[in-house]
């Protein structure tokens, strides 16, 4: 966890230093000119991976050395449980599938998005709700 | 009936009935169910844009339009063939890839979200089908070039409903990569098995984790962009209006997901020829954290260098692009050097998958140095939008996706359904794809110096372009027969190929997938070895040439 976190924080640095890099040289180059588009872009993926570095960074204080980071790890160090896998579930093909009648109701008419819609609504909570034991009960 | 009545054979021996069979599909969750899906779905679609570049092809074959009827039909066609093979064939294939082997690959059960998992296909596959659904509308599909720019992509210069299926039909799609970029990230971030450290991956699931980074980087904005397009032709919005500059907010918008995307297309295909060079030239990877360096440089530095598809445009910062650009050079070939290194003096053998490999490694090395070529404003004014680019890009994706992705599939077979495919149809397979692809793509080269421009319906016999396309065309009929050979190879090997009963078939497998059975049990494992290197497989089978923290952990332990 420790890596990654470095590795985000490098992304950062160096997107800081290309949107910097950019508009400056673009700035030179055009008589002060500023071109918005490509400043903000990267200026974003700068902030995105500032998100990523801190929450990973986060995490890894909170939990210290795991098993899957330390060299010298047996197999018998990890989880005893490896965490609960739904075996199966028809959810997700119906959620793609209305979710797909709301997409083609844009372009075909908003008819079919009122039809769609409501059923994506019920596969979408049937989806999050599916194997749920309420909150707190795992 | 009298039959049913006989006592029934035990619940694993009993044989699934076909709707069985079919809810089971239907209804997985298992990350290898889902990237199984994924390979025969991306495939089907290859197949169908290949079909469509036959014809293509057959239309340039010689001056006139004699295949097609209209030149809107042509434009259809070069459109959806771009299309279908960049976002239905090869994006997807890294979720298939990935959603088989990388689980596996760091001793993971299943993937983190295996629910999610299976949205994200059906995104796609949906998504998909929306976007190719326009062949089926009075108008027929989007017909404005795969880059959609503006205003071509207007409601006003292409109307139809060809057009808006395909803007929203990409979209959906392009959310259900975003969730298997999140997913992918997600399980190599948090689900690795005890001791298979960051730098113990293989490099296949290296390439995955930088690859998803990409996704989650590049994926948003095409999503946005699309929106805005999909805003523009059906409510009328004015975003993408030449009046305010709109062109050129798209091309920004659009390249700056379209050009990390074609790394999204590379690196993982990277990752399968770094995982095939070791195990046939006997040799631990040259180089493992070079290695993944250079893939992360390449990574970090692709969201740098889009606006070096609109060079001709005139209005981005040249020398920027181009320094980016070429820079970019520079990882790449640390990657070709660290393959070569892996072969020096390696005991080599040719299997199919080497071959494959080797038929990778000397593509793709045409179509970085034309890429070279191309990053250089001064000649890219002079190339753009001709033949050279077609060619220059072909050789790039073609060499990576298409050759990596059947030495991926020749290599895993085995660990995917329980049987080898045969070794000579493979090498036949091999020479015609090789040959078939250079004859049809390296011509095009000089068709681009001598000035024939890409999406053109048709030419005059004057322009002396004619023989160079009958070349061309010639060699795109061999490429096309070398799929007959490997979907013959497919049927025998279902109807007669034999089960190995090995976990590593080929003898050297190096990753963690070597070490559990062919094809995989459900959650993947029923044992698994201590991982103390990045080849742990390798370390268990050939424990007298295991790596050396290896020797001396069984040396301490036992």
């Amino acid at each position: 966890m420790k890596f990654n976190a470095n590795l985000m924080w490098l992304l950062t640095a160096f997107y800081i230093a290309a949107a910097a890099g950019y508009t400056v040289w673009y700035g030179n180059t055009h008589q002060g000119g500023f071109e918005p588009i490509g400043s903000a872009a990267i200026s974003m993926l700068a902030i995105m991976c500032a998100f990523l570095a801190f929450y990973l960074q986060m995490t890894a204080n909170r939990q210290g050395a795991v098993p899957e980071d330390r060299l010298d790890a047996e197999v018998s160090d990890g989880d005893f449980e490896a965490g609960y896998f739904a075996p199966w579930s028809w959810w997700p093909l119906f959620l793609g599938l209305f979710a797909a009648v709301c997409f083609a109701a844009l372009a075909v008419g908003w008819w079919m998005f009122f039809i769609g819609f409501p059923l994506a609504m019920v596969a979408l909570i049937g989806f999050v709700f599916e194997r749920s034991r309420g909150l707190n009960a795992h | 009936m009298a039959t049913a009545t006989k006592t029934a054979p035990s619940a694993s021996m009993q044989k699934k009935s076909k709707g069985r069979i079919v809810v089971d599909w239907l209804t997985t969750t298992d990350h290898k169910k889902i990237g199984y899906l994924y390979l025969i779905t991306s495939f089907i679609y290859f197949l169908i844009a290949g079909v469509m570049a036959l014809v293509i092809r057959a239309q340039l074959a010689a001056p006139g339009l004699e295949i097609v009827q209209t030149k809107e039909q042509y434009n259809q066609l070069f459109t959806m063939h771009g299309t279908i093979m960049l976002l239905m064939f090869a994006t997807p294939l890294f979720a298939a890839f990935a959603n088989i082997l990388m689980p596996v690959q760091i001793g993971a059960p299943d993937v983190a979200f295996p629910r999610l998992n299976a949205v994200a296909y059906w995104f796609y596959s949906f998504g998909s089908f929306i976007a190719v659904a326009g062949f089926f509308t009075p108008q027929g599909a989007a017909s404005f070039g795969w880059f959609a720019y503006a205003p071509l992509s207007s409601a006003t210069f292409s109307p139809g409903l060809g057009g808006d299926l395909w803007v929203f039909g990409l979209a959906l799609s392009g959310f259900g990569t975003i969730m298997g970029g999140v997913n992918f990230i997600t399980t190599i971030l948090t689900m690795r098995a005890p001791g298979m450290t960051m730098f113990r991956m293989p490099i296949f699931t290296w390439n995955t984790l930088v690859t998803s980074i990409l996704v989650i980087m590049c994926f948003p904005p095409l999503a946005a962009a699309l929106f805005a397009l999909g805003a523009d032709r059906r409510l009328d919005a004015h975003i993408f209006d030449p009046a305010n500059g709109g062109p050129m907010l798209w091309q920004h918008l659009f390249w700056f997901f379209g050009h990390p995307e074609v790394y999204i297309l590379a690196l993982p295909f990277f990752g399968i020829v770094s995982e095939i060079f070791p195990v046939f030239s006997r040799k631990p990877i040259f180089g493992y954290k070079t290695l993944v360096f250079a893939t992360i440089a390449i990574a970090a530095l692709s969201m740098t260098v889009w606006a070096h598809h609109m060079y001709v445009t005139g209005g981005v910062l040249l020398p920027f692009f181009a320094f980016t650009t070429m820079l970019i050079a520079v990882p790449t070939g640390v990657k070709i050097f660290n393959w070569i290194g892996t072969m020096w003096k390696g005991s080599i053998s040719y299997e199919t998958p080497m071959l494959y490999s080797l038929g990778f490694l000397t593509t793709f090395i045409f179509g970085g140095l034309t890429g070279v070529i191309l990053a250089s404003p001064t000649l890219d004014f002079h190339l753009s939008d001709s033949y050279f680019v077609v060619a220059h890009f072909h050789y790039v994706v073609f060499g990576t996706v298409v050759f990596a992705m059947f030495a991926g599939i020749y290599f895993w077979y085995p660990k995917m359904t329980g049987k080898m495919l045969n070794e000579r149809l493979g090498k036949i397979q091999f020479w015609l794809l090789f040959v078939g692809f250079h004859a049809t793509f390296l011509i095009q080269h000089w068709l681009g110096v001598i000035g024939m421009p890409r999406r053109y319906a048709t030419y005059l016999p004057e322009d002396g372009f004619a023989w160079m396309n009958l070349v061309s065309t010639a060699g795109s009929a061999f490429l096309a027969i070398s799929i007959l050979p490997f979907l013959w190879n497919i049927y025998i090997t279902y109807k007669r190929g034999v089960k190995t009963t090995l976990n590593d078939p080929w003898g050297y497998g190096r990753s963690l997938e070597w070490a559990t059975e062919s094809p995989f049990p459900r959650h993947n494992f029923t044992s698994m070895p201590r991982v103390r290197s990045e080849s742990p497989a390798f370390d268990l089978n050939h424990p007298e040439y295991a790596a050396p923290e290896a020797k001396a952990d069984t040396k301490k332990k036992g």
